[in-house]
């Protein structure tokens, strides 16, 4: 659904985006990770034409952004961290200005949207007078006017209050569901980026650090916790063995590809007591702080 | 679609009050104005004049006469100021409010968002100099007869006409005043279409307007009155020279046609290459 090759952006002298390859597949949530200036709205930012890359293609819907825009746009809805909107105008001309940029949309359609996102009733009201909540959901009513099979979140969750967060939550969970709808979600938020995203993609410093599913970020851990009768013995015996590469209290980690039933097997033979043995259970959290810590030491 | 888009940008532009300053202005300056001709010391002037050149005064002190008289100082001082506000507003302002990032997330091309913009701007001023001609000749209609028409502007114009003459070449006026103002817009447009806050742009405007007009009143430059915009501006007051000198007037708003057109090229061309980020 979105195809980044290569792609570079440069600011004056300074360098926000650097050789950025990215693919988000069709029915994916994808997340996009990376602190404050780490290239994440820069990297939207071009994916909506509103950004020209100083290098590198980016394809949406199979169409080049730069040279397409229109093509590569027609089916793809963006909600921004501030939704910004005409206040002195009621929600429902708000609409009415934003889908007439992508296509004659019929009063039916808006109505259906506006029912989808919960504003019944408050439609004809000014946006001025639309709580934060509100306006959230107008603004996820404009993106879907057109009929999206792409939506860009970028930092949809900031400044919502945790009620907010949690309805922001549900809502993605059952525009996917629902809609169908393929996500790029951009956030710093990584609880939510775990409890949404199938896969995720972090940048730092302008340059992608890891690309993967969820599930690899969580399978990458190689640390395992181990209660035993004799800790310096059994870090003895598996060093010595080639298991383990490190250990610190009550942990060791094992060596690439290495499975917790041979170091059982190992300290049983060698006459150790093995009374608890376990992988660490690693957080999106964990994951990117090493991720992230290990970036800055390279 | 264009025609949705642009009553789109229609709504925006007249649903924000600001927008309505400049009409407010109008009627604020021409009351006063119309209070002081009726009551202060003006009309006895213009009646001197009149008389001196053999004229009957009582013929000529009428609703057209006054229009005329009320429209020179609003559209020298306020249409400038309003047009430039409301052009300087078209694009940075919605670029600070970031609804400019919004409508750049739809497949909507830079140049036609530019496009239905500047539109609009161009409705914007031909009806203020429409609201500005209609008001002042409808309040003026109120207190004086209606009658010949008699302008005198110094250098520019003394003409006496009958009322249904004066009448057509006020109407006349107005539609050369509209692309002065179209022009000013555009220029304050083209200010909005780079990377500054809305107020720089109607400053820049002002800025262009003032230096254009000093420079045309050095002496020193007369020779090169034509490259100058305020020049072209006066050109309006033509239409009530006898006989009217029309090709001076097409001259001077086909220059002001090219300026806006050229305006709007300058700004789009800027607008694309920018980068719009929040």
């Amino acid at each position: 659904m979105i195809q980044l090759t290569n792609v570079q952006k440069k600011f004056g002298a300074r360098q926000a985006v650097k050789n950025l390859s990215l693919t988000v597949p069709t029915g994916e949530i994808f997340g996009l990770l990376g602190h404050n200036g780490a290239g994440k709205s820069t990297a939207i930012g071009m994916m909506l034409g509103q950004v020209w890359p100083s290098g590198g293609e980016v394809r949406v819907c199979g169409h080049d952004v730069t040279t397409r825009r229109d093509l590569a746009l027609q089916k793809v809805g963006a909600i921004f961290e501030t939704p910004a909107f005409y206040d002195y105008l009621s929600g429902w001309r708000n609409l009415e200005i934003f889908t007439h940029f992508t296509a004659r949309t019929s009063d039916a359609r808006i109505r259906e949207v506006v029912e989808w996102v919960g504003l019944t009733g408050r439609e004809h009201g000014k946006v001025k007078t639309y709580s934060h909540g509100m306006r959230a959901r107008l603004a996820l009513a404009q993106a879907l006017l057109p009929q999206p099979e792409l939506l860009i979140l970028d930092e949809p969750g900031e400044g919502l209050d945790p009620e907010g967060i949690h309805e922001m939550r549900e809502t993605i969970l059952r525009l996917h569901r629902e809609l169908k709808l393929t996500i790029l979600l951009s956030s710093h938020l990584l609880s939510e980026v775990e409890q949404l995203c199938t896969r995720i993609a972090v940048l730092n410093q302008g340059q992608k650090v890891f690309e993967g599913s969820l599930a690899d970020t969580k399978r990458s851990n190689q640390w395992v916790r181990l209660r035993v009768n004799d800790f310096p013995l059994a870090t003895k015996i598996l060093t010595s063995a080639g298991l383990i590469s490190s250990h610190r209290e009550e942990q060791i980690e094992l060596v690439i590809g290495m499975e917790t039933d041979a170091v059982v097997r190992k300290l049983v033979e060698q006459g150790v007591g093995v009374y608890e043995i376990a992988r660490e259970a690693k957080t999106l959290e964990s994951f990117y702080l090493s991720l992230m810590s290990e970036t800055k030491s390279n | 679609m264009f025609y949705l888009q642009l009553r789109n940008e229609l709504w925006k532009l007249f649903g924000k009050k600001r927008t309505y300053i400049g009409f407010g202005a109008f009627l604020l300056a021409q009351t006063v104005m119309l209070l002081l001709f009726r009551f202060g010391d003006i009309r006895a002037g213009l009646s001197r004049m009149l008389s001196g050149n053999g004229y009957d005064a009582s013929d000529y002190i009428s609703a057209l006469t006054v229009s005329v008289v009320m429209l020179i100082p609003q559209i020298s001082l306020l249409m400038p100021l309003y047009a430039t506000l409301v052009g300087g507003d078209m694009v940075a302002k919605e670029y600070e409010d970031g609804t400019l990032r919004m409508i750049l997330s739809r497949p909507i091309s830079r140049f036609r968002l530019l496009l239905v913009k500047w539109s609009a701007g161009i409705i914007f001023a031909m009806l203020l100099v429409l609201v500005l001609g209609v008001t002042a000749l409808g309040a003026a209609s109120i207190l004086f007869p209606w009658k010949g028409m008699f302008v005198f502007v110094p250098g520019e114009a003394f003409s006496v006409l009958p009322a249904g003459e004066g009448l057509l070449r006020f109407a006349f006026a107005h539609i050369f005043l509209a692309i002065n103002a179209s022009a000013i817009m555009s220029v304050a447009f083209m200010f909005s279409c780079f990377n500054m806050k809305p107020a720089a742009a109607t400053i820049c405007a002002l800025s262009f307007l003032l230096l254009s007009l000093v420079f045309e009143n050095i002496p020193f430059f007369s020779s090169y009155e034509n490259w100058f915009i305020t020049h072209h501006f006066k050109c309006w007051l033509m239409v009530f020279q006898n006989p009217i000198p029309w090709s001076q007037i097409v001259q001077s708003e086909i220059i002001l046609t090219a300026v806006s057109v050229t305006a709007f090229i300058i700004g789009c061309t800027a607008f694309q290459v920018r980068d719009i980020k929040s």
